[in-house]
């Protein structure tokens, strides 16, 4: 035995990185790899997590959550529980979004690690790479924090860290939202580094900021971050309703580009069908009535299917449901009309009523409807969020935030969903978690 | 089986000069009056019953000369009765043969003098000894026969298969060759006497059963469907760290999946490259279990080292063999569902408990929508089918005693049990040459396998949708024979079966071993292998898959293609010395590993075809993106020896080591060191024992030694980022692969065993008794990691111990042995057991919740299911801490174990005159968790037996939060656990030798054979035997089928 270890030659079982990979230090020494590695974040912020327009994304699961959609689909544990409200810990969908989101957290982190240990990089690189990174961990914890309630910040790629990290409280992930996007409007340029808007630039991150302060209640800093966008002469508000979900409309803030040329938006495919009932999930009927007739919306944003005796509905923001050859619509995440619904609400809270009022006239007017009737502060409080609803339906999951942050989740959803119990304002924290991490708690109800 | 007229014409040819031989020789018996006379008695007997014409003539012929060569046998008499009273040296010559025609090899040695001879093709020898010598005929598997040596020089022996005996069988240990009843190592071993009596395609099916301490699992029924193999029992905690080294003739064969997730078939996993291997070229199958067996494979040998020996050509006459057997097969067990009745009440159960009077829109089986009378049975319908397999295999053989070849062939056909037209297609071809140079100093030996597999499948299992469709749910087709969407109200089942799967796999192994003997006893040897291995797999997916209310086009269809080439080289120099010592012997040997593979994959993707019928052409799809390219390389390199010390076949002591380096390891961590010591004490050889009438054989061993495991992938020690599989931007974008770890080493398994081998009254009852104790630290995982870390888990070196111990039992008896008839039985017995020892830090670490100190490391942690809620009627569980709230992590602490308690084997073999009957029962002790198809009372159907359940929780329409979290409590509890244990008549045999007496030379078998035809089990949810649950069970087969050898 002695003599065998003596005997050995290293050089054989050496072997190179394979041709198709490269070092993590390799990747932030070139502006090309290093753009590379945000690229695949955005791919993945398109394709999975909560921003996804697919089945899996916030629209679909939180719309079958909260009161926009109908399920017609087979039996199952998953989507059946979300509209149901039956939620467990077990539930596939509720570790599948979780898991995804801390995916995109770690890639956002690892740009940021790894830029900042560059030498190869520029530092207006090193700024935009930085920027855009932070601008997407705070973008997906907001999510998180939204559907979980407390949820751990994550800000290093250390697993021996992250591991074992606890649940922060809702305010403190706030503050770290709000502070990361406050470095990413330092840090990111005014202009566009990608053309069609597909890449965040420091409106974005205003844009979101904005919403941030919203839903802290912060009326001051939602609305002066939503006017630093408004009053950015790069966005053009559109008057025409069939051109706002086309993807060269210049009321969009930022948009992900498709996976493949020709590709539209997932959300198309996901809504649109063509022969009721639906195969998949449709529009809730209330939804639909409670919509003026006059509402362009309800005409140009929806479509109905009918077999001559019932009649369906299926959300028709997005009308292309398979490639078109050349992409006609992307899925855009942030646009100019929640903006102005965004200013609308900051300033009726803080009393601007008559700016409160042009704000959310914008937005009636584009649906073709006359100047608000409201009056009150309280009024056009209301009037906001009733806008909000028809503006923003089938939207990553717009309407039940703002249910959520309203507090209205307990009296408006179980006149409708009998499953709904007050504690399904969140989501269960997914087991397989809890069990991975012992210093993780379960929220109530679960 | 129609005989071409060339053949038959062959035959009558090879019919004569058998007769010719035959007649001279037990003639020439009878004159010399020796005393082998049974054998011409025998022989004679045949010839009375001869009554044609033909063969009177033939015996008049025979008759004709006999004179003439008891004139020639008298004038060697003359010359014999004048050197006899010398006792001079004589020659003699003469034929062995057995039962079915001449035997080649066979060693014809003098008893008490150094001279020995083997018998040519023909069967014949010569040999030179005197009046009053005894010659002894010994061949492996056949009895001795012992001929003491009287005036004349011709002397033919017929030779008896041996049941009782394997003492002379040499089992093949991997770079040597040891005696069985030498061998210091645990090793079983089947042959192709098995393997040719099941209908199987895998070489894992034919194992099963039939070897203690070898757990298989089938994981489904579909064609090409693998299946998983335990050694000794879990070794790693990684799910895929437990697979043995598979060795075909010598060169290491990679079990690794190939393809991608996107183009897989029917099958719960990847597919499996074992496919590859034609069960009917395989001779034999050599698994080694313990340390000192498997020492010497080093890194590789923690889990078990599978070693498979193809068929080797026979010198003699040139053999040609013809097998061909048609098979059909069916579901073995399907759980009993509720009909429309049952379901439909249970519906309007469900929601008469959730105070809803009005059924929603989109409750469509009980709504009214759908035909509340219509019933289907869609077990019978979507997985009912019938299987159809034909197999036709042929092979020729024969060359001279320093050359023999086999060349053989192999065509198989497989249908499915799903509908649909899908086939698996597998075609085979072997060929094996031997040589010795003249002087039998040089040696040659070369192999090749080529195996060509298509497989054609659909893409989805329908066995799960087949347990929970609702039996009113509308029918497959329309009117026009169209697939029926029923307006939308259903995801119709069978348009998943447009998604088709298709798999061609082409493998090539090949070896050859060069060896040269230096001296007399120093021989130096090397093998040169290698295989190569091409994939491509591809699944469509059609437009058509989709419910028409999208309205999608066949701009919406795409096709995934995933390719895999792997090939290995490798290269093994090794010398082996021999040598005396004392009263012993010496035989050592030390070598080297050489070995690299190369695997590149690419896997693609098309969308959007201008029509479905150019589907399968990735060129005509608009889009096509390239999810993967990579090349991985693994190289491998060892230095190993062995030294064996056999004293007066009493003592032995075998020692073998390692030293292995791995490209899997990063810097610094490559190399690592393995080795074993076994020792055996033959006891029934000691004096004191010699010549016991009851106690023939008897042997105690023993070893211990340390194996490893690099089974963790390529390159996992690296940071890396890899292009990923989607685009943005039209760029292609670089993600983070892993969560790397640059400091994980080898892991280390510890094993033990101490084994007793007994044979009884003359080896007719043989039994072994082996006693494992296996201790594996530093283990190589994947630790989990929550979620918040980016990735699921990490790999790692465990600082914790895991214990596999256990007893085997394997008992093999003879209980009749006549010359009309015969019967063995086999019996093997596994007993496992499998505890976490320590696990520093458990508590603190992500495993604080998997694993418990003192536990087997396959538990399951389950609710304590204490009943119903009185008032609320929803299950209640054990709250363990008391907290008031049952949460899974400090309530679900109720420890399950689903692994098999015991499993085993009972294989009888029955022998009576021209036919052989075969069965093995197959016996699984274990538990599982019961069906959970959802929660009772949703659109899903459910187990008959739930519609009088007592106990049962209330149904619910699924809106009552309280009673699906108490239904997925009760799915993960104590209450959910139910006996899985089965007795299984695994397989039968049946094989009928056509009594074709105008020849020796020609023989022709019918048979008839079963697999999993019996199940006796009281599992409520199917078939027992399943890893997967809800994926198609493996199949009861009937087979028929013919066999000729000219």
């Amino acid at each position: 035995m002695l003599l065998l270890n003596l005997i050995s030659c290293d050089s054989f079982v050496d072997v190179e990185t394979p041709n198709s990979q490269l070092t993590g230090v390799t990747v932030f020494e070139d502006r090309t790899t290093a753009n590379a590695a945000l690229i695949a974040i955005y791919a993945k912020l398109r394709d999975s997590g909560m921003l996804a327009g697919n089945a899996n994304g916030s629209g679909v699961c939180l719309g079958l959550y909260a009161d926009e959609l109908t399920y017609y689909g087979a039996t199952d544990d998953n989507t059946s529980f979300i509209f149901n409200n039956t939620m467990l810990a077990t539930t596939a969908i509720a570790s599948q979004l979780w898991n995804e989101s801390y995916q995109q957290i770690y890639s956002a982190n690892a740009v940021i690690y790894g830029c900042e240990n560059s030498t190869g990089l520029s530092t207006a690189d090193k700024n935009q790479f930085i920027g855009e990174a932070l601008f997407v961990r705070a973008l997906v914890h907001s999510y998180l924090v939204n559907l979980y309630g407390d949820v751990p910040y994550i800000t290093t790629t250390d697993y021996e860290v992250n591991r074992l990290v606890s649940r922060m409280p809702t305010a403190e992930v706030y503050t770290n939202i709000i502070a990361d996007l406050q470095q990413a409007i330092a840090l990111l340029p005014e202009a566009y580094v990608a053309p069609e808007r597909v890449r965040p630039n420091r409106s974005t991150a205003s844009a979101f900021l904005a919403r941030v302060y919203l839903y802290n209640g912060n009326w001051a800093e939602a609305s002066n971050a939503a006017s630093a966008v408004l009053n950015n002469a790069e966005y053009v508000w559109e008057t025409d309703i069939d051109k706002i979900f086309l993807k060269d409309c210049t009321a969009t803030i930022w948009q992900f580009s498709p996976n493949l040329v020709g590709n539209n938006a997932d959300e198309g495919s996901v809504f649109v069908f063509q022969t009721g009932p639906p195969p998949f999930v449709g529009l809730r009927e209330e939804l639909y009535n409670s919509f003026a007739n006059d509402d362009l919306r309800k005409s140009h944003w929806i479509a109905s299917v009918t077999d001559g005796t019932n009649t369906w509905y299926h959300a028709n923001k997005y009308k292309q449901n398979t490639n078109t050859g050349t992409s006609v619509e992307y899925s855009i995440v942030f646009r100019l009309a929640e903006q102005y619904l965004i200013r609308a609400e900051a300033r009726a809270r803080q009393g601007e009523l008559s700016n409160a009022k042009q704000d959310l006239d914008m937005v009636r007017s584009l649906a073709g409807l006359p100047n608000t009737t409201a009056m009150t502060s309280e009024d056009i409080i209301a009037a906001v969020q009733q806008e909000r609803r028809f503006e923003l339906f089938t939207e990553y999951g717009h309407r039940f935030f703002d249910l959520k942050r309203n507090g209205t989740l307990n009296t408006a959803l179980p006149v409708v969903k009998l499953g709904w119990n007050s504690t399904d304002v969140h989501w269960p924290i997914p087991e397989t978690e809890l069990l991975a991490n012992p210093n993780l708690t379960q929220n109530p109800g679960y | 089986m129609d005989c071409p007229s060339t053949a038959l014409g062959m035959t009558k040819i090879t019919n004569k000069k058998a007769l010719y031989l035959v007649g001279k020789t037990s003639i020439e018996d009878w004159t010399n009056k020796t005393n082998v006379s049974f054998n011409s008695t025998k022989i004679m007997n045949k010839f009375s019953l001869y009554k044609d014409r033909c063969i009177i003539m033939v015996c008049c012929l025979c008759f004709q000369m006999t004179f003439a060569s008891r004139e020639k046998k008298q004038e060697a008499r003359g010359d014999s009765s004048f050197v006899g009273m010398t006792k001079i040296q004589q020659n003699i010559t003469g034929v062995v043969r057995d039962a079915t025609g001449v035997l080649t090899g066979v060693t014809v040695s003098i008893k008490g003098k150094p001279i020995t001879t083997i018998t040519n093709e023909n069967g014949q020898f010569t040999i030179t000894a005197a009046e009053g010598d005894v010659l002894v005929f010994s061949f492996i598997g056949y009895k001795e026969v012992t001929v003491r040596v009287a005036v004349g020089s011709v002397i033919n022996v017929t030779m008896q298969e041996d049941a009782t005996t394997l003492k002379e069988v040499v089992v093949n240990a991997g770079y040597y060759n040891v005696k069985d009843k030498e061998r210091t190592g645990s090793i079983s071993k089947i042959t192709s006497k098995d393997i040719d009596k099941q209908p199987v395609t895998n070489v894992l099916a034919a194992m099963q059963g039939r070897m203690a301490g070898v757990d298989i699992v089938q994981d489904s029924g579909s064609p090409g469907g693998a299946f998983s193999i335990k050694i000794r029992g879990t070794n790693s905690l990684r799910a895929d760290g437990n697979q043995p080294l598979y060795i075909i003739d010598g060169v290491p064969y990679s079990s690794e999946t190939i393809g991608s997730i996107a183009t897989s078939g029917t099958a719960p996993s990847l597919t499996s490259p074992l496919n590859s291997i034609n069960p009917s070229d395989i001779e034999s199958i050599e698994v080694l279990k313990d340390a000192d067996a498997t020492a010497i494979y080093g890194s590789r040998g923690a889990n078990g080292v599978v070693l498979i020996t193809t068929k080797k050509g026979k010198a003699g006459k040139t053999t040609f063999t013809v097998n061909g057997s048609t098979s059909v097969g069916s579901v073995t067990r399907t759980p009993k569902l509720m009909n429309t009745q049952e379901y439909l009440a249970m519906r309007q159960q469900a929601f008469a408990n959730d105070g809803i009077s009005v059924y929603p829109d989109f409750a469509y089986d009980v709504n009214g929508t759908w035909d509340a009378n219509r019933y289907t049975d869609w077990q019978k319908e979507f997985i009912g089918g019938t299987a159809e397999v034909n197999n036709l295999q042929a092979s020729v053989s024969g060359g001279s005693a320093k050359t023999q070849y086999l060349l053989s062939g192999n065509y198989r056909t497989e249908t499915t049990v799903f509908p649909g037209d899908f086939k698996y297609n597998k075609g085979a071809a072997h060929f094996n040459m031997n040589h010795t140079s003249d002087d039998d100093k040089f040696k040659l030996a070369f192999s090749a396998n080529y195996t060509a597999q298509k497989n054609n499948q659909p893409a989805t299992d329908l066995t799960a949708i087949s347990r929970t469709l609702a039996p009113n749910a509308p029918a497959l087709y329309d009117a026009d024979g169209n697939l029926n969407w029923e307006n939308s109200t259903w995801d119709n089942p069978l348009a998943s079966l447009l998604s088709e799967f298709d798999s061609n796999i082409k493998d090539l192994t090949a070896n050859t071993v060069l060896s040269y003997q230096i001296l007399k006893n120093l021989q130096a040897k090397s093998s040169f292998g290698y295989s190569d291995l091409k994939s491509t797999e591809s699944r469509t997916q059609p437009h058509t898959l989709y419910n028409p209310a999208f309205g999608l086009g066949s701009e919406f269809s795409g096709l995934s293609v995933s390719q895999t080439d792997r090939s290995t080289w490798i290269i093994e120099p090794q010398l082996n010395w021999t040598t005396t010592l004392g009263k012993g012997k010496v035989e050592a040997l030390v070598g080297s590993t050489f070995q690299q593979q190369k695997t590149n994959r690419l896997f693609m993707n098309g969308f959007g075809f201008s029509s479905n019928s150019l589907i399968h052409d990735l060129a005509s799809a608009s889009i096509k993106t390239i999810d993967l390219s990579d090349e991985t390389i693994y190289k491998y390199q060892a230095f190993f020896a062995r030294i064996n010390y056999n004293w007066n076949e009493r003592y032995l002591l075998n020692i073998t080591g390692r030293r292995d380096g791995s490209s899997r390891f990063g810097p610094g961590k490559q190399f690592a060191t393995f080795g074993a010591v076994g020792a055996a004490w033959i006891f029934s050889n000691e004096n004191f024992l010699k010549d016991n009438s009851v106690l023939s054989f008897g042997k105690l061993r023993t070893s211990y030694g340390t194996t490893g495991n690099d089974q963790i992938g390529d390159y996992q020690f690296l940071d890396t980022y890899a292009s990923s599989s989607s685009t943005y931007q039209g760029l292609i974008g670089l993600q983070p692969i892993r969560l790397f770890n640059p400091e994980f080493g080898w892991e280390t398994n510890r094993k033990f065993e101490v084994a007793l081998e007994t044979g009884f009254l003359k080896d007719r009852l043989f039994l072994t008794t082996a006693y494992y104790f296996n201790r594996s630290s530093n283990q190589l995982v994947g630790i989990p990691l929550p979620g918040t870390t980016g990735f699921g888990s990490l790999n790692a070196n465990l600082d914790a111990t895991v214990e596999n111990s256990g007893l085997e039992f394997t008992l093999r008896t003879v209980n009749f042995q006549r010359k009309d008839f015969e019967w063995t039985t086999n019996f093997n017995l596994s007993i496992s057991r499998n505890k976490l020892i320590s696990y520093p830090g458990l508590e603190s670490s992500t495993n604080a919740n998997r694993f418990v100190v003192g536990q087997p490391i396959n538990i399951i942690k389950v609710y304590n299911y204490i009943g119903m809620n009185p008032t609320t009627g929803v299950y209640e569980f054990e709250d363990v801490n008391g907290d008031g709230v049952i949460t899974s992590i400090d309530d679900r602490t109720q420890i399950a174990d689903l692994s098999p308690d015991f499993f085993g084997g009972l294989q009888n073999n029955f022998k009576y005159k021209n036919l052989q009957l075969d069965f093995l029962f197959q016996f699984v002790k274990q538990e599982a968790f019961g069906p959970t198809p959802g929660v009772p009372g949703t659109a899903v159907n459910q187990l008959a037996s739930l519609s009088n359940a007592e106990g049962q929780q209330p149904l619910t329409s699924g809106v009552n939060g309280n009673l699906i979290n108490g239904y997925f409590r009760y799915a993960q509890s104590t209450g959910n656990i139910e006996n899985a244990s089965y007795v299984r008549l695994k397989n039968l045999s049946l094989t009928y030798d056509l009594p074709l007496k105008k020849s020796k030379s020609v023989r022709c078998q019918l048979y008839l054979q079963g697999q999993n035809l019996l199940t006796f089990t009281n599992y409520s949810n199917g078939d027992p035997e399943f890893k997967f649950s809800n994926y198609l069970p493996p199949l009861k087969v009937y087979s028929a089928g013919v066999k000729l050898t000219l």
